[in-house]
């Protein structure tokens, strides 16, 4: 079952040294040949498993099988797998000719040694007989073992040894390449990349094209069985990126071995891969052929990522009945009745129809031509919905929408809500999370009580008297409960932190903003920030939901 | 398990040299400084240098001349370094080496060439030991001055200062706005580089002044001269303290001040 | 315009009174005068005096084998120093960063002085008041101040270098061993040569560390030894510079000429012309 898979890795996860999780339980089988592409954000995790793969990082736990064999910490210099780097990484001071034949002059190759007639040489092989013997020594002493078992073994053994004495076996050494079979071989790898004349030429006198090309015949001449590509036309222009997409494609299809390909270009990862699989903070969100991915996006993040995307908050409202800019439409997935969903549109999947047949009426409030077509961005209500189509209308008139049912994609929502299930109440009667104190009706733990002049909670009657200091408590706060405070610096501002993650949903920004300890708030926001800002939060402090994760009694005093 | 080579192992030789001869000689430093001639603890050597008047004159002595040299070498040195490194005047990095030149011969044979040059013109340390003294100060620690400078000035922001001017600053507020702020790094590198030297300098004055000017160098040199390990150690403690306080006030710009003398090749 | 002569002007001005001290000890090194000032017509004989002059002669081997043998042990140590350092943990490295700093910023008398002091301590204490000072006594003192400059030269060229050459070396089947040698080694050789260069130049400067952990040793014999810079020191306390030894200024003004005229004409030249010569050379041999 397994056994055509080049490449495994199984619940892999890396953790640096200062805690901070790059790559959170991946798991991908890939089979010989394939063009598997890493996609997802800068910081996603794509290049560390990348790094994992070709020997630069060792997995923290988990294991990475090459033909079913762990390779989890071999060294580098020991795996038959070849990386193309983001800046090529060519060697400055070496020429084209010697950068590509570096691998190949390290190369050696295991080769019979052969007497004057040809005829193998043969020899007694002592190494292997120590070896035995070394094994034998250590069964010997062996003391959790039966001795009949003990005995069938060392007798295995003693005939091993014996046979190994008495049979010479072919002998081996470790051979160089000739000088002429590395220049056939880098003749060959510059001819697969175009760059034949460029044999002598100097790294700086390249341009960033050539020099990219060198990279890969520099990989590709040691005959890898896996080719890594660490985003490789990252530093190239656009037209010429566009080239060597088709030229990698190609020779993907000549050479037939495996590549594995990381870029944060969805376009890029969408011409050239078999499989896709796309990254977000450390974990895959979802593994699948190109079109797969896009007609199917399987969570927002996927769909936001993967092509442009029209994202709205929906209610399913009946079986295969769900409801988003105030009308019903008819979709191909069931959910639960009432459950919010996040509903995805393709632009392309809207189409303009008369307004008498149209299932959803907006203003049209801008118009950008793009060449093969034109974009529209279209008011309805308060949410925006971008199409696509080939047709010119009106800015400001009224256009009239179709979307057919296999056009709706419905997902369900990955948050509703902030829940912090290891918060914990200090002595001012704030709840903390992360570390952070947060100000928060302590007596809502109990109906009905309030709080004395020590700060004590007293039940309704006035009988009871209980301190929440030290309390465990799961609080819950909703996403739309959260404000941004710009000024950090100011003292509403709760916790700061930076946007790690962010989705337009029609007429409004999803958020997660991440803090120094790694702790995540989800909100949402009109304002537009960008990925990486550094903002602050404050939550006002009746909406933050406490629940006590022990029974009240204990508390009591 | 097998030995594993790994590139960080390579930092231990130099790692154990660096302890040997430079963290534990500094301890034999702050022992000797408290101890007397028999090795038990003893507060002498501080209370000799805070009760001889002539040891705090060599204190103030050797921080007034330490001050005077660094303002009169950065005031030279200031627009030299300016010129050398504006490509309307230079272009060449010749101009630049011929500054650093003097560096490459001996410095005691080109102290030794001053002080002759300089009792040849009349100005004689036997008589104007003061005078002799400065100009030597100064003729030798110029390059140094310069060539941090140079490399400051070399990195200013043109743009920066083309925007200083567009939004309406004049030459001088160009000056005093935008081209001196870039250049404080380099400034406080430069004057790092002849403070501290000056106070510890031993041949310049002994040889510019024919002996009548004692600096902190010359007073820890006769220490040593003379086997007084105790005194001078406690001096050298003192040296270090001012140091340490020069390093904690302009500790943001001490990567720089490496660069200027790297820079020298 | 004007200011352009303005700043001319100001430039040539101090460079020449910088230069006038040594460009006087030259001129005056082709005369035979007791004193400058007088010249007594032109004349080499202070020339053939230098060379006859065993005490200058003995200074000059004596600070030239120093500065070889102490620059290289400054360039192996500082060298081997900043690549590991450059690939250690970031506490490690900030630890040692710290220390390598202390001979850069402290004053050269107090680390002379440091140094002196634990070998008289060590002498007396342990070795039962032996003297400790030799020639290598002065080496460590030597290494001391030269070897944190080292350090400081190869670590830009460390940080410039693109870390995925040295992973690329592993890629294509290099043993870390290989790949420091044949990669690394080659990247950062700029730095390791301008290292050598400052320490040697150190070295020969040096007067308060030579004065201070100087022994019997070397050609000096059984006497202190004594480098250039001592001698100078010792003749100049006593009066002027002797005669004969402004024609070795004169000398060594020449050869700092040369090297830097050397150095900066083969700034600009890559190693490449010579990697290209290799290869035509072996294809012609096929």
């Amino acid at each position: 079952m397994e056994d055509n898979y080049i490449i495994e890795l199984k619940n892999v996860s890396k953790i640096f040294d200062d805690d901070t999780i790059a790559v959170d339980n991946f798991n991908l089988y890939v089979r010989k040949g394939e063009f598997v592409t890493f996609l997802g954000p800068s910081g996603c995790g794509k290049s560390t498993t990348l790094r994992m793969i070709a020997g630069f990082d060792f997995p923290s736990t988990g294991e990475i099988l090459l033909n079913g064999k762990d390779i989890s910490n071999l060294p580098p210099n020991k795996r038959p797998i070849n990386m193309v780097f983001q800046r090529y990484a060519l060697f400055p001071h070496l020429d084209v000719y010697d950068n590509v034949a570096f691998g190949l002059k390290l190369k050696r190759i295991k080769t019979q040694i052969k007497d004057e007639n040809g005829n193998p040489v043969l020899k007694i092989d002592h190494k292997l007989i120590r070896e035995l013997k070394t094994e034998y020594r250590v069964i010997k002493r062996k003391k959790h073992m039966s001795d009949e078992e003990k005995n069938e073994k060392l007798k295995a053994l003693e005939e091993k040894i014996k046979t190994a004495k008495e049979t010479p076996v072919p002998t081996y050494k470790l051979n160089k390449l000739s000088t002429k079979e590395i220049d056939a071989k880098v003749a060959r790898a510059l001819k697969i990349v175009d760059l034949e004349a460029l044999e002598d030429r100097d790294i700086s006198t390249l341009s960033g094209g050539q020099q990219q090309r060198v990279a890969i015949a520099r990989a590709i001449v040691n005959e890898p069985e896996i080719l890594l590509l660490d985003e490789p036309l990252g530093a190239l222009d656009l037209k010429m990126r566009k080239d060597m997409q088709i030229e990698l494609k190609e020779m993907h299809k000549k050479l037939g071995i495996t590549f594995i390909y990381v870029t944060h270009d969805q376009e890029e990862a969408l011409t050239m891969s078999d499989t896709i699989v796309v990254m977000n903070d450390g974990e895959i969100q979802q593994i699948g052929s190109p079109k797969k991915i896009y007609d199917e996006p399987k969570n927002a993040f996927v769909a936001d990522f993967i092509g442009e995307s029209n994202i709205y908050n929906g209610t399913m409202i009946g079986p295969k009945t769900v409801r988003f800019l105030d009308h019903n439409f008819t979709c191909l997935d069931d959910y639960a009745l009432n459950e919010k969903v996040d509903v995805v549109i393709r632009p392309e999947d809207i189409t303009f129809v008369d307004e008498k047949d149209a299932m959803i009426k907006g203003k049209i409030v801008t118009k950008i031509f793009k060449g093969v077509n034109y974009q529209y961005t279209i008011m309805i209500g308060k949410n925006e919905v971008i199409v696509k189509s080939t047709k010119s209308y009106e800015l400001d008139s009224i256009a009239g929408l179709h979307i057919e049912p296999d056009g709706i994609h419905i997902m369900k929502k990955d948050f509703t809500m902030n829940v912090y299930t290891d918060a914990w109440i200090d002595k001012n009667n704030n709840v903390m999370i992360d570390d952070v104190p947060f100000e928060c009706v302590i007596t809502q733990l109990l109906p009905g009580s309030s709080i004395d002049e020590d700060g004590y909670v007293v039940s309704k009657d006035g009988q009871h008297k209980y301190d929440f200091n030290d309390a465990d408590v799961v609080a819950e706060i909703p996403l739309d409960k959260i404000d941004v405070v710009d000024d950090i610096e100011s003292d509403e501002c709760e916790v700061v932190g930076e946007i790690v993650d962010l989705i337009y949903v029609g007429d409004h920004y999803r958020y997660i903003l991440r803090t120094e300890n790694e702790e995540d708030f989800v909100f949402v926001s009109t304002y537009s920030y960008n990925l990486n800002d550094t903002i602050g939060l404050k939550v006002k402090k009746e909406d933050i939901k406490l629940r006590l994760k022990k029974e009240v009694t204990e508390y009591e005093i | 398990m097998r030995f594993r080579f790994q590139r960080k192992y390579l930092c231990i030789p130099y790692f154990l040299f660096l302890i040997l001869f430079v963290v534990v000689p500094i301890f034999f430093i702050v022992y000797y400084a408290f101890t007397d001639g028999t090795g038990n603890f003893s507060w002498n050597a501080l209370v000799e240098f805070f009760t001889t008047t002539n040891k705090i004159n060599v204190l103030v002595m050797s921080l007034l001349f330490s001050t005077l040299n660094t303002i009169v070498c950065l005031l030279i040195g200031y627009p030299i370094a300016y010129i050398l490194a504006n490509k309307k005047y230079n272009k060449s990095y010749v101009l630049v080496l011929l500054f650093v030149m003097p560096m490459w011969i001996n410095f005691v044979l080109r102290t030794g060439a001053t002080r002759d040059v300089l009792t040849w013109l009349g100005i004689n340390g036997g008589t104007t030991p003061y005078i002799a003294t400065m100009i030597g100060l100064v003729y030798n620690y110029l390059p140094f001055v310069i060539l941090p400078l140079y490399t400051t000035m070399l990195k200013l922001d043109k743009s920066q200062i083309e925007a200083a001017s567009d939004l309406g600053c004049n030459r001088i507020q160009v000056f005093t706005k935008s081209i001196f702020p870039q250049t404080v790094p380099g400034v406080i590198a430069a004057a790092q580089m002849v403070f501290m030297p000056t106070m510890s300098s031993y041949v310049i004055p002994e040889t510019l002044s024919e002996g009548k000017i004692v600096l902190f160098g010359n007073s820890i040199y006769l220490g040593f001269a003379n086997n007084q390990w105790n005194s001078s150690s406690f001096m050298a403690i003192i040296m270090l303290l001012i140091i340490g306080i020069s390093m904690f006030v302009t500790r943001n710009f001490t990567e720089k001040e490496d660069e200027g003398r790297a820079n020298a090749w | 315009m004007v200011k352009k002569i303005f700043a001319y002007s100001y430039v040539y001005l101090i460079l020449f009174l910088m230069y006038v001290p040594i460009l006087t000890l030259i001129v005056f090194s082709f005369t035979n005068a007791t004193y400058i000032g007088t010249w007594n017509g032109f004349d080499l004989s202070l020339y053939q005096k230098l060379f006859e002059s065993e005490e200058i002669m003995i200074a000059l081997g004596n600070t030239i084998i120093i500065a070889i043998i102490s620059a290289v042990c400054s360039t192996v140590l500082g060298t081997l120093g900043a690549v590991g350092v450059f690939y250690s943990k970031k506490t490690s490295r900030a630890i040692f960063e710290n220390i390598n700093q202390i001979p850069v910023v402290n004053a050269e008398i107090v680390m002379a002085l440091s140094l002196v002091v634990m070998f008289v301590f060590i002498g007396n204490k342990i070795f039962a008041g032996a003297n400790l000072f030799s020639f290598w006594t002065l080496l460590a003192g030597h290494i001391v101040i030269s070897a944190p400059f080292v350090y400081l030269n190869v670590k830009p060229k460390l940080q410039q270098m693109d870390p995925s050459l040295y992973e690329a070396a592993l890629d294509l089947g290099c043993t870390p061993r290989k790949a420091l040698w044949r990669i690394t080694l080659p990247e950062i050789l700029p730095g390791i040569f301008s290292g050598f260069m400052l320490a040697i130049t150190l070295s020969l400067d040096d007067f308060i560390v030579t004065a201070f952990t100087r022994g019997s040793g070397l050609l000096s014999g059984a006497g202190n030894i004594e480098t250039l810079s001592t001698l100078v020191q010792a003749k100049i306390k006593k009066g002027p510079i002797p005669p004969e030894m402004r024609p070795l200024t004169t000398i060594i003004f020449i050869i700092v000429v040369l090297v830097v005229l050397f150095i900066s004409l083969n700034r600009n030249k890559g190693i490449s012309s010579k990697v290209k010569n290799r290869r035509k050379l072996r294809e012609r041999a096929e």
